[in-house]
């Protein structure tokens, strides 16, 4: 059995691919992921507004597609992007509070 | 609370019928039930009331069984499983309950019928089952209360039973009882019969565990039958007497001799008809338990019959064992007190006797003696001729006249050395021609004897120091001895030297002595058995006196002998006098003092001698002339002074020749003090001499009103009237010229001596009188000089008459510089004696040898008939022995009092070592313990003092103690020591006077008698210390629950002293709802009753909060029962129910002191809501409740009142000081907390009530095992998302804490999985004050921190240490343990 994780595919806005996570990414799922993003190839929209929970599992999955991610996400995460230095290799963004998905 | 369960197992599949999932086991077994076959039918067919009620029995925690329908089946829980049913289960389940509970149904049935017929539920507290559960008839108690359940339609079709098994406690309560009543009286010391008595008196009030006791003491390898309880005397089980040596006796005595217990199985016919104690049935095993004792063969044995409705485990079997100890020690300490008192009575009427007997004897044999030899003297002179027959037994009774006096001497000598008043007076002398001129004496007795007499003495290089009368006594009595036991051969004496000593000795060819006597033939009173020798006579002391005065030369005495062969005497004294006293020691030989010494000797010797009828006088006589002694029969006794030595020598021939005995001395200084020294007769001087010439030696001598009547004949030779006129008026009595014609100056001396004797007579008996005096006797003049004194005077003090008159003040003071307190109580009494008509005094007072003497005396005021002037005359006596007595009498009281206040061995000793030191005023004490470990134990009168801080010289003293015999002093010069017995090994004690003063005879006996009781005390002592720890323990075992759940820390305390068990207890009861029941309360009173009370409360509480749905109506139902516990009127209670996810709580007060609440933020709040009156005050009234939720990391404190409550301080003092501690230590783990809050709340001197405490920590701390799985991580994060919501964190810091743990969790999961499968992954969350503690431990071992760059593990640790505050990584051979720690602002 592995944590809940929800993965969706979608565009963004501004046109550009877009996969929609939400859940918690932890060793157990972080596999999951990884086959999601390894399916495509350029330019990628992770939305994370509704990821509560993302340990150093999860981070390796993102850093080793970290030259074609924007990130979308919330303050709670900010710590570990940050501390990771992933913040320093892709693009952040934090929208409104209002779309922010609390625990 | 503990999550670990619902984590660790997983969820299991649920039950097909889903109603059985309450508890997996238990509902697997009811499943397998064949429902169908019972009147419920299929559980799908049960009514919906049936379902929630097995459901609700099945999730409780608490024991519980239930009834349904009309045959009342058979239902029960996991908890009643294990506690109750034994192995009736799973046989149980669905079965009538009247089947199940066959063996109790008469008890239980008729409650049960009252429950389902009235609806009321049932109580009962502690009720005695006998249960079949474990393979045997069980003897146990429940507490239980019977509840009715209904069905759908509200009609009672069952029972639900909530049980608590209480046999523990009653059980344990009941060996406390008997344990503490045997310990109940230590501080009385009472005979073995008293202690045996006292004992079966308390066994037999415990015929539960104890049937029926036997206890047989050892007498040798019979064991006799001293004491009974529960059997009648002369039973067949009980013999009056056992042999251990007789394998077929009843009781195999032999293994309790080898210090074994044994088990004895009670069948066969000698068992028949055993009594049964309190039960029905005689029992069937009875426990043979030793009577120990430390270090030796076991008193006796305890013969215990055993409960046969208890299996003998180890609490029985210690309870037992417990039981012979007390009776053990009981019988020790009786013993050795007994024994101690014997000793001491023993020893203080040895000391007495000795004294007695030497003093008087003194003076009872030499009274009569002198009236005996006096008379016997003048009669010898009146019958002069030799053969007749008269003369002749004057002669016999003249020579045993001497051998009594001489035996007295030699007592008296004895006297004087024991008493240390010999006065020695060492000289320097030709040792060889002295000897030589003793041996000489012994010449013609040798010779007659037949023997040959070898004297061998050639002068030796350097003088040597001795006193000559000791010496003459020594060589005579060797040379007698030897003479004694001499029938062939020689007797030879020699003197030489060797190794810078002189070397005497005196050795025959005589029948010699067997080898083994030869070590005693210097003991006193010890004659050797069944030795030829040509005298039955003699005491058998004169050698022990030889080798005492030998001793006080410094020299030693060894004796060499074979039977048949001969015997050897030799002495060796060191030459010089630095080994001898100071002040005892002349530089110059004095005048030869007459010897009068060597004819008791020697007459005796030749009485022995055969074929001699009449022993010649004259013989004798001539032999023993060695100085210028007339013959001894005339009466008057002439001192002659005179510097020419022709002259001396011709005046001392004539007037020897006349019959007088006569002393000459060189001058007038000398003669002075000779007359000072024994008054004369008369004294016959010259006028010219040197130093003091006789005009002047008769004016000192008139001056002095002593001498002032001794008659003086002047000679000069200056003819003509004045100098005559000049020698008259100077008071001389008659004046001769010469020279002189003999025959007038003898009739001159003639006419003087009867007139002074006619002009004396009134005073010389005056004289004989006072020396006759046992007590001493003294003349002060009105300036306080003492001008006279008798013998005893002078032998009680030291000072005779030769320094008379003693001024004060006077030598005997205590010196003032080293004793100032007996100076003055002498300066005080002294003021007291000048300036009243008459009194009485006791004061110390220092003999002239520097003992301390004490002395009582008496006084009055009085005129002189002569002078008119006013004199005070005075008697004391030696009051030392009675002095010290009554000292000895008052240590011994003091000390028992130190041992008797001490309440723990420690204490008893270290008070004790202050009580000597005390006592002889010294520099220190010092106790070392020899026990198990290898340095010794040291306890001192300085503080801390340990082993190796001991001078070295000090620690050998100890050292040499311990082979020495107990209870013997052994006295060095500057301390003395003593071996006792300590419980933990032998004791050494040593007191360290500090300088060089004498340790005495009597201080060494008062030490004896202390160290004896001191080491009675310590026993007392230690006996104290394991009743102490016996009683923490057992009352620990009936507190609290076994098991506390997380977040709480509890504490009792007994009271100090007396230290009993008390009416205090804490509580939690884990509610079925998964709340948390709290309880703390104190009944009145303390002991066992209140102990009892206490349990009852408790256990009733218990089963209360279980049912009730809240504080309040616990405390209410609780009044109702308390109303019908005697003793538990008043009893506080404060009872609250926590819910530990929330921090709710609500709480009821029964008069109990508030709880108290540090918050996190440092502010405290008091519990003092729900306050009402304490129990079964107002029975029924409502009670209200408190509501208050425990902020996230605050601490609650629940405590009885001993812990705040103090004399003459209000309470809330108190509480405050316990919020202020609590408040203090809110960041300091819990446990830790307790101990804290305990310590900083003690009084000095302990706390004086019992103390209950309980703390619990919001919220508790979270505890999670999991399998190394990573399916765990989410589960596991859920479980500390939720804890830390109850901790009240920010969310940012609530991420950190998750992120920062679950790399740890992976870490420990990907290494758990890769070295140890199935190894479980523990979490510990605690959240402190102001931070939070986090460990992940592992059972694998982890990667360095960084391995490979990137790598996501590297990042997991870069990450924690990146979110936490304090990261560490612990590898261990048995996992990784990670502990962080971060700060909550």
């Amino acid at each position: 059995m592995s944590t809940s994780l929800t993965l969706a595919p979608g565009r963004h806005p501004d046109g550009t691919p877009q996969l929609t996570v939400s859940g918690e990414i932890d060793m157990s799922n972080a596999g999951s992921l990884a086959e999601a993003l390894r399916a495509g190839s350029g330019p990628l929209v992770l939305d994370m507004t509704a990821v509560e929970y993302l340990d150093s599992a999860g981070l390796s999955v993102l850093f080793a597609h970290a030259d074609r991610l924007r990130l979308v996400t919330t303050p709670l995460l900010e710590p570990v992007l940050t501390v990771s230095g992933l913040a320093d290799l892709v693009t952040v963004e934090y929208p409104e509070p209002d779309h922010a998905s609390g625990p | 609370m503990s999550c670990a369960n619902e984590a660790g197992r997983g969820a299991p599949s649920a039950s097909p019928g889903g109603l059985f999932t309450g508890d997996p086991e238990v509902g697997a077994d009811l499943l397998a039930v064949d429902w169908p076959a019972t009147p419920l039918g299929p559980p799908e067919g049960w009514p919906q009331s049936l379902h929630t009620a097995v459901s609700i029995l099945l999730s409780s925690r608490f024991p519980m069984w239930m009834a349904w329908g009309e045959e009342l089946t058979f239902f029960c829980n996991a908890a009643y499983r294990r506690d109750t049913l034994g192995r009736k289960y799973p046989w149980a389940l669905g079965r009538p309950a009247r089947e199940v509970w066959s063996e109790i149904w008469d008890d239980i049935g008729p409650r049960i019928r009252t429950v389902l017929s009235t609806g009321r539920a049932t109580w009962d507290e502690g009720l005695l089952l006998f249960l079949e559960r474990s393979g045997y008839t069980e003897e146990t108690y429940h507490t239980f209360s019977y509840s009715p359940l209904r069905d759908d339609a509200g009609d009672i079709v069952g029972m639900l039973c909530v049980v608590s098994e209480e046999t523990e406690r009653v059980i344990g309560e009941r060996r406390m009882a008997t344990l503490r009543d045997l310990g109940s009286d230590p501080s009385v010391i009472r005979t073995e019969q008293e202690v045996l008595a006292f004992a079966d008196r308390q066994l037999d009030r415990n015929r539960k565990d104890l049937p029926f006791t036997l206890t047989y003491l050892f007498d040798g390898r019979t064991a006799r039958l001293t004491g009974a309880t529960g059997i009648e005397p002369g039973h067949r089980a009980a013999p009056a007497v056992l042999s251990a040596d007789d394998p077929g006796a009843l009781w195999p005595a032999a293994v309790p001799a080898g210090g074994e217990a044994v088990v004895v199985p009670l069948d066969g016919a000698d068992f028949a008809g055993l009594p049964c104690g309190d039960w029905s049935e005689p029992p069937v095993r009875a426990l043979v338990v030793p009577l120990l004792q430390q270090g030796s063969v076991p008193y006796g044995f305890l013969v215990a019959a055993l409960n046969r409705y208890r299996l003998l485990d180890d609490g029985y079997r210690g309870f037992v064992e417990l039981t012979a100890g007390h009776i053990a020690s009981g019988i020790g300490s009786a013993r050795s007190y007994e024994a101690q008192q014997r000793r001491a009575e023993e020893l203080a009427e040895l000391d007495r006797a000795k004294t007695a007997f030497f003093s008087n004897i003194s003076h009872e044999f030499r009274t009569p003696l002198t009236l005996i030899t006096g008379p016997l003297e003048e009669l010898r002179n009146r019958f002069a001729d030799p053969d007749d027959e008269v003369r002749q037994q004057l002669d016999v009774i003249h020579r045993n006249g001497l051998r009594l006096g001489k035996l007295v001497n030699t007592l008296l000598d004895f006297s004087r050395i024991e008493a240390g008043r010999m006065q020695a007076r060492y000289e320097p002398v030709d040792l060889a021609a002295v000897t030589a001129e003793l041996a000489s004496v012994f010449r013609s007795a040798v010779e007659k004897a037949g023997l040959v007499f070898d004297v061998d003495c050639p002068p030796l290089a350097e003088p040597v120091y001795i006193d000559r009368g000791m010496w003459e006594k020594s060589v005579l009595n060797l040379l007698s001895n030897a003479l004694k036991f001499t029938f062939d051969g020689s007797i030879r004496v020699s003197v030489g030297a060797a190794d810078g000593h002189a070397v005497v000795c005196v050795a025959d060819t005589g029948t010699g002595v067997p080898e083994a006597e030869v070590p005693r033939l210097f003991e006193r009173f010890h004659r050797i058995e069944n030795a030829r020798s040509r005298s039955n006579e003699g005491s058998g002391i004169g050698l022990a006196l030889v080798q005492e005065l030998v001793g006080l030369h410094g020299g030693s005495i060894t004796a060499e002998s074979s039977e048949g062969v001969g015997t050897a005497f030799t002495i060796r004294l060191p030459f010089g006098s630095a080994h001898l006293p100071a002040e005892s020691v002349v530089t110059e030989a004095g005048s030869t003092a007459a010897s009068v010494t060597a004819d008791p000797y020697v007459v005796e010797a030749m009485r022995w001698l055969p074929g001699d009828g009449g022993p010649g006088d004259a013989v004798v006589r001539a032999e023993t002339e060695v100085t210028a002694r007339g013959a001894s029969d005339a009466r008057a006794r002439v001192l002659v002074a005179d510097d020419n030595a022709d002259m001396r020598e011709y005046l001392t021939r004539i007037l020897a020749g006349a019959g007088y005995e006569v002393t000459a001395v060189t001058d007038g200084a000398e003669a002075l003090r000779a007359v000072r020294r024994e008054a004369p007769d008369l004294v016959v001087s010259d006028v010219m001499m040197p130093r003091l010439n006789g005009l002047e030696l008769v004016s000192r001598l008139r001056g002095d009103r002593r001498t002032a009547s001794v008659p003086v004949l002047l000679l000069s030779a200056r003819a003509g009237q004045e100098a005559s006129i000049e020698g008259l008026e100077a008071g001389a009595d008659d004046y001769l010229v010469k020279p002189f014609a003999a025959a007038e100056f003898l009739a001159r001396v003639r006419a003087n001596v009867e007139l002074a004797r006619l002009r004396t007579h009134h005073a010389r008996w005056r004289s004989a009188l006072i020396d006759s005096l046992q007590e001493a006797f003294f003349v002060c003049d009105e300036s306080g000089a003492v001008v006279e004194i008798n013998t005893a005077f002078a032998d009680i003090l030291g000072y005779g008459p030769e320094g008379l008159p003693y001024r004060p003040t006077h030598p005997w003071w205590p010196d003032a510089a080293t004793d100032l307190e007996a100076h003055r109580q002498v300066s005080d009494a002294f003021t007291g004696f000048l300036g009243s008509a008459h009194g009485s005094y006791t004061v110390p007072v220092t003999h002239r040898d520097g003992h301390r003497v004490w002395i009582t005396a008496t006084f009055n005021k009085a005129r002189d008939p002569d002078t008119g002037r006013e004199v005070t005359v005075g008697t004391f006596r030696d009051v030392t022995a009675e002095h010290y007595a009554i000292q000895r009498e008052s240590a011994l009281a003091a000390l028992s009092t130190s041992l008797s206040r001490a309440t723990s061995l420690p204490e008893a000793l270290s008070g004790a070592l202050g009580r000597l030191k005390g006592l002889w005023r010294a520099r220190s004490v010092v106790a070392a313990v020899f026990g198990r470990g290898e340095v010794p134990a040291v306890t001192a009168t300085e503080a801390d003092l340990r082993w190796e801080e001991l001078p070295a010289e000090r620690r050998e003293t100890l050292a040499a103690l311990r082979h020495k015999v107990p209870l013997t002093p052994v006295a060095h010069r500057s301390g003395a020591g003593v071996l006792l017995e300590h419980p933990e090994g032998p004791l050494a004690l040593w007191i360290d006077l500090g300088e060089n003063r004498p340790f005495t005879s009597e201080d060494q006996l008062l030490l004896s008698l202390l160290a004896g009781h001191l080491a009675q005390g310590l026993v007392r002592a230690h006996q104290i210390d394991q009743q102490r720890e016996t009683a923490i323990a057992l009352q620990r075992a009936i507190l609290g629950p076994d098991r506390l759940p997380e977040g709480f820390a509890v504490r009792y305390e007994p009271a100090t002293p007396p230290l009993e068990v008390g009416g205090d207890w804490y509580d939690t009861v884990a509610l079925p709802d998964g709340r948390i029941g709290i309880v703390v309360g104190d009944c009145v009173g303390r002991g066992l009753e209140a102990a009892s009370v206490m349990g009852q409360l408790r256990s009733a509480c218990r089963a209360l909060l279980l049912q009730e749905p809240g504080p309040a109506q616990t405390l209410m139902a609780l009044d109702r029962f308390a109303a019908g516990v005697p003793g538990a009127l008043c009893t506080t209670v404060f009872c609250a129910v926590l819910d530990p996810g929330t921090g709710r709580l609500t709480y009821a007060s029964a008069g109990h002191p508030p709880g108290i609440v540090a918050q996190s933020d440092g502010t405290t709040r008091l519990l003092d809501q729900g306050r009402s009156l304490p129990l079964a005050v107002r029975p029924g009234r409502q009670r209200p409740e408190g509501r208050c939720t425990l902020p996230p990391r605050s601490t609650l404190l629940l405590y009885s009142d001993g812990l705040v409550e103090r004399r003459r301080r209000p309470l809330t003092a108190g509480i405050d000081q316990a919020a202020e501690a609590l408040q203090e230590g809110r960041g300091v783990p819990l446990d830790n907390l307790a101990t804290q809050v305990m310590a900083r709340l003690a009084p000095p001197e302990g706390y004086d009530d019992d103390v209950a405490l309980l703390l619990y920590r919001h919220p508790a701390p979270l505890e999670v095992a999991f399998p190394a799985e990573s399916s765990q991580l989410a589960p596991v994060r859920k479980a500390l998302r939720d804890w830390l919501g109850q901790c009240a964190l920010p969310p940012d810091a609530l991420q950190n804490v998750l992120v920062a743990v679950g790399e740890a969790c992976a870490n420990a999961i990907e290494h758990g999985h890769r070295h140890a499968q199935g190894e479980l992954v523990r979490l510990r969350a605690e959240a402190l004050v102001d931070d939070l503690r986090l460990t992940v431990a592992d059972s694998g071992r982890w990667k360095p921190p960084q391995p490979e760059p990137g790598a996501h593990r590297g990042r997991g640790v870069a990450l924690m240490t990146a979110l936490m505050e304090h990261v560490t990584i612990n590898p261990g051979p048995g996992g990784t343990t990670v502990h962080m720690q971060m700060r909550i602002a």
